[in-house]
This record gives C-alpha cells, structure tokens and sequence, in this order.
C-alpha cells in the first residue's frame, strides 16, 4: 500500500479528539500537525495546496478524515 | 481539515464516523469514499487495510481512466448545501468558527458528528418532521439484505432471507461492480448510492459472478430505510434528548418478558440510562427511572426497538409537544408525561 499512497496526493484532517482533558486535547490538536507533515507526505488542512499539488503531478488526491 | 470551513457540497459523507477518506481528483471529481460504520463501540467492524488498499488500487485504475469516465462519476458528487460551511448552521453559528483558535484548538474544533446533529435541529428547531433521509442516513448494505466483506471493495458475504437483495438474486460471492451507474470502490461507496435513492427507487447494480458481468435490479419497498438502526450513532445521543428526554432505551429481552409476563410480541423498551443533567434530564424530572420499562407510547404498536420509537416520535411529535408513556415499575403500572424538546 505504501506505493500507492505515494501516488496520491495525501490530505489529512483532524476530525475530533475524544475524552481527554482539555488541557491534553488541545495539546494533542497542537502535536498533530507537528508529528503529521515532518515526514513530507501528508499536507494538513489545506484543500487548495492539495488540489494544487494533484494538478502539478497529475495525481489523484487522498483527502483523510480521522 | 478540520469540520470547521468544511465545504459542504463536496464533502458529503456519514458524520458519525471515525476515520473517513475521499478519492478526488484535482478538479474536485469525486472518485469514491471509504469509512463505514455500524456499532457505537467497535467502530472499525466494517473496515480493515486490506479493504483500504483495494479502494486505493480501485481510485487509481478510475484516475488513469479520467476524464473518459467522468459521466459515470458525476452523482457521486450530492447537491448543493444549503449551508456552504457548518459554521453556519444555526445551532453551530457563533460557537464556531473556520478556523482553529490558537488558545484553545480542542475547543474550537468542531467535531464531524456535531454537523450531523447540526442538521436534524434544522428541522426539529423549526416544529418540522425530521425528513426520514435525515433521520436515518447512509443506510448500510444490510438494510437491503446485503453483508459485505470488510476486506474487499464492495463483494457480497451474506444475502439475508426475504430481503430485497434477495428477491434482485443476488448471491455471496458476488462481487458489485457498480449501482446506479457508479463504479464502486468501497462500502461507503454504495451507502452513498443508498443514501441518494428515494423511497421506492429500483436501484441498477452492475455485478461480477465468476467470470460473468450481470445486470441486476433491487426493488426497494416503501420505508426501506427506517429498517436501519441508528441506535449506535453519536448523533443520536441528542435525539434522544429530543424524543425520551435523555433516556437510553433497550428492547427487553426475552428471558425477562418471560419473568414479567409481558409476551414476545407486545411492545416493552428497558430503561438502560437515565440522563442526569441539563436537557438529557428532561425525563428524569418527569418521574423516569433506570429499570423501568415503557410498555405504552403514542403509535407505537407492538414489538420495537429504541429506533422505532425514536422514528415514530420525532415524524408525529413536535418540540413542545407532550406525551404520556406507559411505564411498568416492579410490576406496577404508572403513567408519566414526558415534554418533548
């Protein structure tokens, strides 16, 4: 599967971060982004950068709700 | 993405999930969807990698084939919203916004189900019936008789007896390649395709059986789609605040109708959770408690489950309304009115 997910254009959305402490929620919202786009596959909230970035490639975008 | 600013018009898909994907192109052409859910505590049951994986594979094959194939994906794209973003829902409006706050990111993060609940308060906030394709939406495949394997696209692992799935002959092992047109890459996929059929629509599958292509039709009868359960949703939770007052219901089982008496056929919900603050105490204020068991509602005949209440309720009761329930209490009857909200 790796292969075919760097054939994709990957987005990635936050969609909720259930039962913790406030404190540690909003934290964990804060950490996503960091511990997500380092790695250079994923880009995080940004439908048009996404769209963008499939138009210069020529691939097809993965959009992740989680 | 967050929810907030989420474009509703292309970003149409069940909001009680957890993990929900979209296949797009660069145009916004929606290739398929992949995220499907039945059970409130184990939310993966209908998924797995493997079936990702062949969605992936199945995304690719349908991008290497555009735009020749661009009619057949045209309805996987639903209407127009009426509201563009869920911010401006009007129980969302104000308390959220497009975008995060740096201070308190997990505060103003919207969570998907909260649109989903969003949505139904349009017409329970406006004394109107919450239409049946809000009240139950992204029916399941089972609804219409169909188990399908986590681990495949969208192949066949079950027909249930008497179901429309059934009586179109369809059979385990066949593989859907399309419904109503659409190609298929996923279970998401053809709740999508459910989820935009009317009440009585005959529904046109594309199937693979063997080495043969087949076209087959399912014939759906009127109120298909209230035979789904929606008791596992999260958004359900503030229907029952709307309908019980913030009671969870459960239909009794057999053993204990057998002990009370009350028969298999007559209708007996078991108070499971009595809501305890704010408008989830509604029917705690009226008198309710854990273990008793409502065995009289308005128009509800017979056996049902807490979505057949939830159903009948909301369609004929509006907020503000009252209504006197029947409640059995160590075998002694009491009637207590509950206010709807």
């Amino acid at each position: 599967m790796r292969l075919r997910l760097m054939r994709t254009v990957l987005i990635v959305a936050a969609m909720s971060v259930v039962g913790m402490a406030q404190n540690k929620r909003d934290d964990a919202v804060r950490k996503d982004r960091e511990t997500v786009e380092p790695a250079g596959k994923w880009i995080y909230h940004d439908l048009p950068r996404g769209l963008a970035e499939a138009k210069r490639s020529g691939r097809p975008v993965l959009v992740v709700f989680r | 993405m967050q929810a907030n600013g989420l474009d509703l018009s292309l970003f149409q898909f069940d909001f009680d999930l957890t993990f929900a994907a979209f296949f797009l192109n660069a145009d916004k052409t929606i290739y398929g969807r992949f995220g499907t859910r039945s059970d409130q505590k184990d939310a993966m049951r209908e998924m797995s990698m493997e079936g990702f994986d062949k969605a992936l594979e199945g995304a690719l094959q349908i991008h290497s084939r555009f735009p020749s194939n661009r009619k057949t994906l045209a309805g996987k794209r639903g209407p127009t919203s009426r509201y563009r973003v869920p911010e401006l829902f009007p129980s969302l409006n104000g308390r959220f916004t497009a975008k995060l706050s740096k201070q308190q990111p997990a505060r103003s993060c919207m969570h998907c189900h909260m649109v989903g609940a969003a949505m139904r308060k349009v017409y329970r906030s406006s004394r109107k019936p919450i239409p049946e394709d809000v009240l139950f939406p992204w029916p399941l495949p089972s609804v219409v008789g169909l188990r399908l394997d986590p681990k495949h696209m969208a192949t066949v692992k079950e027909v249930a007896r008497g179901s429309a799935a059934e009586r179109a002959g369809l059979r385990s092992g066949d593989q859907l390649l399309s419904l109503s047109g659409q190609p298929l890459l996923s279970i998401a996929d053809v709740q999508w395709v459910l989820h935009r059929t009317r009440a009585t629509d005959r529904v046109s599958a594309r199937v693979r059986r063997g080495t043969r292509e087949l076209d087959i039709e399912l014939a759906l009868k009127p109120g298909w789609r209230s035979g789904g359960d929606i008791s596992w949703r999260t958004t359900t939770w503030d229907l029952r605040r709307m309908a019980t007052g913030g009671l969870v219901l459960e239909d009794l089982a057999d053993a204990q109708r057998l002990k009370t008496k009350l028969g298999t056929r007559n209708l007996a919900l078991l108070v499971k959770h009595v809501g305890q603050y704010g408008e989830h105490a509604v029917a705690k204020r009226a008198g309710f408690q854990k273990g008793d068991i409502i065995v009289e509602v308005p128009g509800l005949r017979g056996r049902s489950s807490e979505t057949d209440y939830l159903a009948r309720i909301l369609a004929s009761k509006m907020r503000g309304d009252s209504i006197m329930i029947g409640v059995l209490r160590r075998g002694r009857r009491l009637e207590l009115r509950l206010r709807l909200q």
